[in-house]
């Protein structure tokens, strides 16, 4: 349209002043930009392509992506992550280390005398896990609980990190080369005074020449070597009876009838890895053989828990005890006793200490019908005449056949004697000594009280501690010089005829330490600035080669035989021994005629089934095991009867003060069940003052009774006064006490059938007698259908008469699945954390208790009542048979602990490894520690025991890339491999070649509140106790 | 004293006119909050900050504050969870069950009630969540598809416990709001402050009190009180389930689901007489809310009482009739173990004092009846404690036996669970009409047309 107007317009717009209609001058006088304006249909800008440059950098795809960007940084500047740094592959690969691969070593355990063969487990070169060696002909494959553990004392926080020296009472760091050369001056310049080496028992032939070594250099040193819990009283009586040599090994295996004496000789001493070993080979209900055993002690001890007749007895009057045994035997015609022994009678001495003629007429029998096949074993703590009276009970009974004429016992270095530290303290007292060095030693914790160690100290110019963590002894001294772990270190060990042990390191060291050997090494050399590393490996390689190797008559090179030896951890040598024993039977004219007198109390001092003499006080895992028999954690207690108790007025967690003439201790008292009348039983290793974070200020210091002189022996006191002190300290225990009193409680076990025993007479007449014919046909009805399992399907079997319930598959699990520590106050609210735990039950009365023991963990029940509970599938089931535990699903609701019948489940109320003494546990040295395989827990999950899914995982994982199918025996769990006497039994339920199936299908064998329907996966041996067939 | 129990007690006394009733409901809404008020909503707002602020604590600590530990994996949550829940109940079965069967007596209570559901379910309603160890998961519980490829496990009786207390949360609330609507028309008409006007006036749906509204609001208000009242039974049906599927003994029991609903009726009268008591008094209530009203919730006290107290008897007597000897353990040690006097106190609470509403006088006494019914909560609260902690402490195993020593931190949040629902309370009854105008007109004495023009049939 307006095209058709123009043109009009544009027509008569020369001279035609046409009458058009016009709307404005421009239009009417045909303006021509406004006739370019009405020829456009658009505003100016609006249909022409734009101008990119004029408009705005920003645009809506930028704008976008800058608001994008801008909330991304918002959102991520704000949280908390951490650069955690790099993660760097290796460029290289070391031959020996592929990641996710577990190396073994095998290496020598220094925890104490015994030092057995270990096997270490590393992972990307740090140590996690420690089990026996298997090729170590002693130990076989088993180490102890503190063995175990001892993997945490390496990667300990409060390891001390550099040397440190004295400076006006403050201890500052100091070089390496400035404390060797202040010290090798202080010992060249020492004088006519004497430098006293104080160390624990030597047990390395290397390292024992070098002590020799360091005495050539500086003539002024002198050797101490002392342990607080040793044979020296043993072995004195060996002595007198027959002349040379120790107290032999005992062919435990080969005895019919065991008897021990206040000795503890299943639970503690160095040798007990070996000895429940051999005693648990007969009690084996395949080859359906049993000895007996007989315990007379004055506490339930670990050996006691596990005797088929126990008589109570104070430990002072043992002596009478035996004499009275041998004047029974004599009138009885049994044994010819050159030598009348005096006043004793077996009659009137049971009367007097209300002991079971019954019991005591079986062991009179029992000990004439097995000449030669029973054993008369005496504590290491017992008075020197019980053992000479023991030896000569053995020899009249032909039982010293049961002696190990093939093996004998080395001492490398033998201990001090007494008298010998006697000497010592009067040195000090006199100013003679002008050095101490405590090398690895703790002797103002250690040493008995009436040396008055610590105060001497102070007569002493220097004193240097070459020690892990301060202790005691190092903190009012010179120097503090830091020394490797032992698996930081190179060492040997000869403990036996027939094999030497080494130990190699297995990590490079954590702080600036050095191995103790390298630094007296470097005092000997005298040159701080010649120090090597590597200094002692080669000491120890020279030694080898100049006197171990010639010895050895092998066809190998030096070289080839010394990296087998490192790869093996132990050097086998041909080396018989054959020991015979000639009794010295006038020893007896020397033993007094009539038993000692006795009044008061008697008081037992004995070494911690945990701590040990308190070595392991800084060993929150060892802290944390509960007591064998109490089941008391984080604490010792002086251990009475319920009769003593009422006589004092005394219940659990009251304070009483012991009075042995001038020492004494208050200390918190424990009423034990099965404990003899008017005796104490305390044990040693709490009450440190310095020891770490963990141990300082647990427990009560019993070393403050040790005292050589008043005692009958070193451990073993009597007349002891004991008073009630106001005041109350709660002792904590894992498992509650067991109330005796009402019926209602009384054999509760028994009655539920969690515990099912029967007797050897029983079972060898009966086999089947505890298998009821009407329960067996009965398949209880399921309202679902049960999953087949016809294939690989894992279960464990539990063999109650050769558990002996020391605890060391607990640490094994400890250490094996990252259990963290959580402190006595969260165990006194029931929070422990151990996956397995070994449950302890009484029966009979408070004065003559049975005792039950029951492992018990994860039963991996086919119908898990926790699965079905849980709300959001974090516990299900996997088609081995296992009951799963899915961390990262679980919420948290606790429902599955609740319907847990056997309340194995274990919940993370706190991040414990936060809460435990300040977030110890959180010490970045500790995530070394950590097993990789297994998932570190946070606070607010449920956890439990897995039967080592790691372990199986990778068995399958191996199974796969050989292409073999997957059998039960190639998977163990750590609990199996820490047991000593092989009570666990772990495979393939469904496969009937393996050992495993017999003993999942043994007559013996019943499950834990069967009744339930729950169908458990953990068989459990029925325990027999052997006592004698008249009695049901 | 002489009663003649066949004429029907007048639902409100005095002869109010319909604009009185409106006049007293409305009155504390009209009003501003006096110093008493403000005391009141100081001390449970004390306890609700208290409550709090030990919460805050425990969710950066860890719930190892409480005394919770290992045989005893619940404590006091789980027992506040089944307390308050238990309280949630007397609304609905007030508004929907009694309002299904007819009972007038109701529109008095029922909108009250109904209000204290809400509250309760809501204090309940915290607990299951705080119990958990890893709170800030609980949404695993909730079946959605994501995209960890996770699914809930519907065989757990908490995943139903899950969909029972937010249905039941949903229903009364719904529930009512739809109650509410009629109310909030007429404090719109009433009311000359602007901003209340247009508060009321989204609230009230434009309801304009036809014939038609009048309609559908009465088949929707039937509808949902049908819809509601299953619910009543259901609710604590589930909360039962939690210990009745388990295989504890003391919680492995069939009786448990109407012992629950029992007393879970039985709690929530309790607690609505407590409340309407002080209510009655404070609003001058006392005509629409009579001493009938109380009288007749006493009766249903005892009545659930004596179901309760069967529920007791029976437990014992199949324990013992069971022949299991754990079972048995269990109730020997409820009554005569270290928690015996928590067993005790919830008996004598839950059956011994209830039975002084057999007397007339005592139903009738204000005083009286409000030490029963606090006594009642009490033993309430305490059944809970003692099925949750004494079938726990104790349970198969010997060896794993403990105790359970509740904390400042369990006790310090059970309160501020208080302080919660009564701080909610205060709030409400300066907010909303606390009874029902519209239900209340209804029933007024010639409200309804009838044969002789409302005079009362003497």
């Amino acid at each position: 349209m307006p095209d058709i107007r123009d043109d009009e317009i544009t027509k008569g717009a020369a001279n035609n002043p046409d009458p058009n209609y016009w709307r404005s001058f421009e239009e009417l006088h045909r303006d021509q930009s406004f006739i370019n304006e009405i020829n456009k249909e658009f505003k100016e800008g609006a249909s022409e392509s734009p101008d990119i440059s004029g408009i705005s950098a920003f645009s809506r795809r930028k704008f976008l992506a800058l608001l994008g960007a801008s909330a991304a940084f918002a959102g991520t500047a704000c949280t908390n992550y951490r650069d955690k740094g790099e993660i760097i592959p290796y460029n290289k690969k070391p031959a020996e280390i592929t990641i996710g691969k577990a190396n073994y070593y095998a290496s020598t355990c220094n925890g104490c005398s015994f030092a057995c063969g270990v096997l270490i487990k590393t992972r990307e070169g740090r140590p996690v896990k420690i089990d026996g060696n298997p090729d170590h002909p002693v130990s076989q494959g088993k180490i102890c609980a503190q063995g175990q553990a001892s993997i945490m004392g390496l990667y300990d926080p409060d390891r001390l990190k550099s040397p440190k020296s004295n400076n006006n009472n403050r201890f500052v760091d100091i070089s390496w080369h400035d404390a060797d050369a202040e010290i090798i001056n202080e010992l060249n310049n020492v004088g006519s005074k004497e430098i006293a080496l104080i160390t624990g028992n030597i047990v390395s032939p290397a390292e024992n020449k070098l002590i020799h070594d360091f005495i050539n250099k500086y003539p002024a040193a002198k050797v101490y070597s002392f342990e607080q819990f040793n044979e020296s009283v043993r072995n004195n009586a060996w002595k007198k009876c027959y002349g040379t040599g120790e107290f032999p090994l005992i062919k435990w295996n080969q005895a019919e009838v065991v008897v021990s004496l206040d000795s503890d000789f299943l639970g503690m001493g160095a040798n007990k890895i070996e000895n429940t070993r051999l005693f648990a080979e007969r009690r084996d209900v395949i080859n359906k053989k049993f000895n007996r055993l007989y315990v007379v002690e004055s506490n339930l001890s670990l050996t006691g828990m596990n005797a088929d007749y126990r008589l109570k007895l104070r430990p002072d009057a043992q002596y009478a005890f035996v004499m009275a045994i041998l004047n029974e035997l004599r009138k009885r015609n049994a044994i010819d006793v050159s030598r009348d022994t005096g006043n004793f009678s077996l009659e009137n001495f049971a009367g007097e200490y209300n002991l079971s003629k019954k019991d005591l007429n079986y062991l009179m029998d029992d000990l004439m019908n097995n000449r030669g096949r029973a054993i008369v074993y005496a504590g290491d703590q017992l008075p020197v005449n019980v053992h000479i009276a023991v030896n000569a009970l053995n020899e009249y009974l032909g039982n010293s056949k049961l002696y190990n004429p093939d093996a004998e016992k080395i001492n490398i270095l033998p201990l001090s004697t007494y008298d010998e530290l006697k000497n010592l303290a009067e040195k000090m007292k006199a100013g003679q000594v002008g050095m101490v060095i405590h090398y690895d030693a703790n002797p103002v914790y250690n040493f008995p009280v009436n040396f008055n160690y610590e105060e001497l100290l102070n007569n002493v110019d220097i004193i240097v501690s070459l020690t892990q963590v301060e202790n005691e002894s190092s903190i009012n001294g010179n120097y503090i010089l830091p020394v490797h772990h032992y698996l930081e270190s190179w060492g040997d060990a000869k403990t036996r005829n027939g094999f030497y042990s080494l130990r190699q390191p297995v990590i490079s060291p954590l702080y600036d330490t050095r191995q103790k050997e390298a630094i007296l090494l470097n005092w000997i050399n005298g040159e701080p600035s010649s120090f090597k590393e590597t200094v002692y490996h080669e000491y120890l390689m020279d030694y080898w080669k100049t006197e171990v190797y010639p010895g050895l008559n092998s066809k190998l090179s030096f070289k080839t035989l010394w990296y087998g030896a490192l790869h093996d951890g132990v050097v086998l040598k041909n080396e018989k021994v054959s020991l015979s024993f000639t009794f010295n039977s006038s020893v007896l004219a020397d033993l007094p005629s009539s038993a000692i007198n006795i009044s008061g109390f008697a008081v037992h001092i004995k070494e911690s089934y945990a701590l040990k003499d308190g070595r392991y006080a800084n060993n929150g895992w060892l802290q944390e095991l509960p007591h064998p028999v109490s089941k008391v954690t984080w604490d010792n207690y002086a251990a009475v009867s319920s009769t003593t108790a009422k006589k004092l007025g005394l219940e659990t967690n009251d304070l009483v003060e012991i009075k042995i003439s001038d020492n004494s201790l208050t200390i918190p008292v424990l009423v034990q069940p099965g404990a003899a009348d008017n005796s104490i039983t305390i044990e040693t290793g709490y009450g440190r003052t310095k020891a770490g974070t963990v141990g300082e200020r647990v427990g009560f210091n019993a070393n403050k009774l040790s005292n050589i002189s008043t005692g009958l022996s070193p451990w073993l006191f009597t007349s002891a006064e004991v008073n009630k002190v106001p005041g109350n300290y709660k002792l904590v225990l894992a498992q509650t006490f067991y109330d005796f009193t009402q019926s209602l409680k009384q054999d509760l076990p028994k009655k539920r059938g969690i515990i099912k025993e029967g007797t050897v007479a029983e079972y060898l007449s009966n086999p089947g007698f505890m298998i009821h014919e009407e329960e067996k046909s009965k398949e209880l009805p399921s309202v679902n259908p049960p999953f087949p399992y016809n294939k690989l399907k894992w279960g464990m079997s539990i063999d109650l008469n050769k558990c002996l319930s020391c605890g060391d598959c607990v640490v094994a699990c400890l250490v094996e699945n990252n259990i963290p520590v959580v402190g006595k106050d969260q165990v006194n609210v029931g929070r422990e954390m151990h996956w397995l735990r070994i449950d302890r039950y009484y029966s009979g009365t408070m004065e003559d208790p049975a005792v039950s023991n029951q492992p018990m963990l994860c039963q991996q029940c086919d119908q898990a009542p926790c699965e079905n509970v849980c709300p959001v599938l974090a516990t299900t089931h996997s088609p081995d048979g296992l009951n799963q535990m899915i961390y990262n699903r679980c919420v948290g609701t606790r429902y599955c602990s609740n319907n847990c019948p056997y309340k194995v489940r274990r919940f993370n109320f706190f991040n414990f490894r936060d809460d435990f003494r300040d977030g110890y546990q959180e010490s970045p040295v500790f995530a070394l520690l950590q097993n990789p395989e297994v998932t570190v827990r946070s606070r607010g999950v449920m956890e439990k025991c897995t039967f080592c899914i790691q372990r199986i995982a990778e068995a399958k994982a191996d199974a796969v890339r050989e292409g073999k199918e997957l059998k039960g025996s190639d998977v163990t769990t750590a609990c199996k491999d820490a047991c000593s006497t092989n009570a666990i039994k772990f495979g393939d339920i469904n496969n009937k070649e393996e050992e495993f199936y017999k003993y999942r299908n043994h007559e013996l064998g019943y499950y834990v509140l069967e009744e339930l329907n729950i169908k458990p996966n953990v068989t459990y041996i029925a325990k027999l106790r052997n006592t004698h067939s008249e009695e049901a | 004293m002489k009663v003649d129990y066949t004429t029907e007690a007048p639902v409100i006394q005095e002869r109010l006119s319909l604009a009185q009733i409106q006049e007293l409901v409305a009155k504390p809404l009209d009003t501003k909050p006096d110093k008493k008020f403000f005391i009141a909503l100081t001390i449970s707002g004390s306890l609700l900050l208290f409550g709090a602020v030990l919460l805050a604590i425990t969710f950066y600590k860890g719930i190892g504050l409480w005394g919770n530990n290992e045989p005893v994996g619940w404590g006091f949550p789980i027992i506040n969870f089944v307390f308050w829940v238990g309280i949630g109940h007397a609304g609905t079965l007030i508004s929907a069950i009694l309002f299904l069967l007819r009972q007038k007596w109701r529109t008095g209570i029922a909108r009250f009630a109904e209000a204290m559901t809400i509250f309760a379910v809501m204090c309940a309603g915290i607990f299951p969540i705080i119990h958990l160890g890893r709170p800030w998961l609980a949404g695993y519980l909730v079946p959605y598809p994501n995209q960890h490829g996770m699914w809930v496990n519907f065989t757990s009786p908490l995943v139903w416990d899950v969909f029972a207390v937010s249905t039941y949360f949903t229903v009364s609330l719904i529930f009512w709001y739809t109650g509410l609507i009629p109310d909030f028309a007429t404090l719109r008409d009433r009311t000359a402050s602007k901003i209340k006007k247009s508060i009321y006036s989204i609230f009230s749906l434009g309801w304009r009190h036809s014939n038609r509204h009048w309609q559908h609001y009465e088949k929707a208000y039937v509808l949902l009180a049908g819809f509601a009242t299953p619910l009543v039974l259901s609710v604590h049906t589930i909360v039962s389930f939690d210990f009745a599927v388990a295989i504890l003994p003391g919680w492995h029991s069939t009786i448990f689901p109407p012992y629950f609903v029992a007393g879970a009726i039985f709690s929530g009268f309790a607690m609505v007489v407590t409340v309407l008591i002080f209510v009655r008094k404070i609003f001058d209530l006392q005509s629409i809310i009579t001493l009938n009203h109380l009288e007749k919730m006493n009766k249903v006290i005892i009545a659930t009482s004596l179901m309760v107290g069967y529920s007791y008897a029976m437990e014992f007597f199949i324990a013992w009739y069971s022949g299991v000897p754990e079972e048995q353990f269990v109730f020997i040690n409820r009554a005569f173990g270290p928690y015996a006097w928590a067993y005790w106190t919830m008996v004598s609470c839950n059956v011994l004092f209830p039975q002084l509403f057999w007397f007339r006088k005592i139903r009738r006494s204000v005083p009286a009846m409000l030490a029963i019914v606090i006594l009642v909560n009490v033993g309430m609260w305490f059944e809970r404690f003692v099925i949750v902690v004494t079938s726990l402490h104790r349970d198969f195993l010997p060896s794993s036996w403990g105790m359970f020593i509740p904390t400042i931190y369990d006790i310090g949040i059970l309160l501020g669970s208080f302080g919660l629902f009564f701080t909610l309370v205060i709030l409400f009854t300066k907010s909303l009409p606390v009874i029902s105008i519209s239900e209340i007109k209804a029933v007024a004495e010639g409200a309804q047309p009838s044969y002789h023009g409302g005079v009362n049939h003497e």
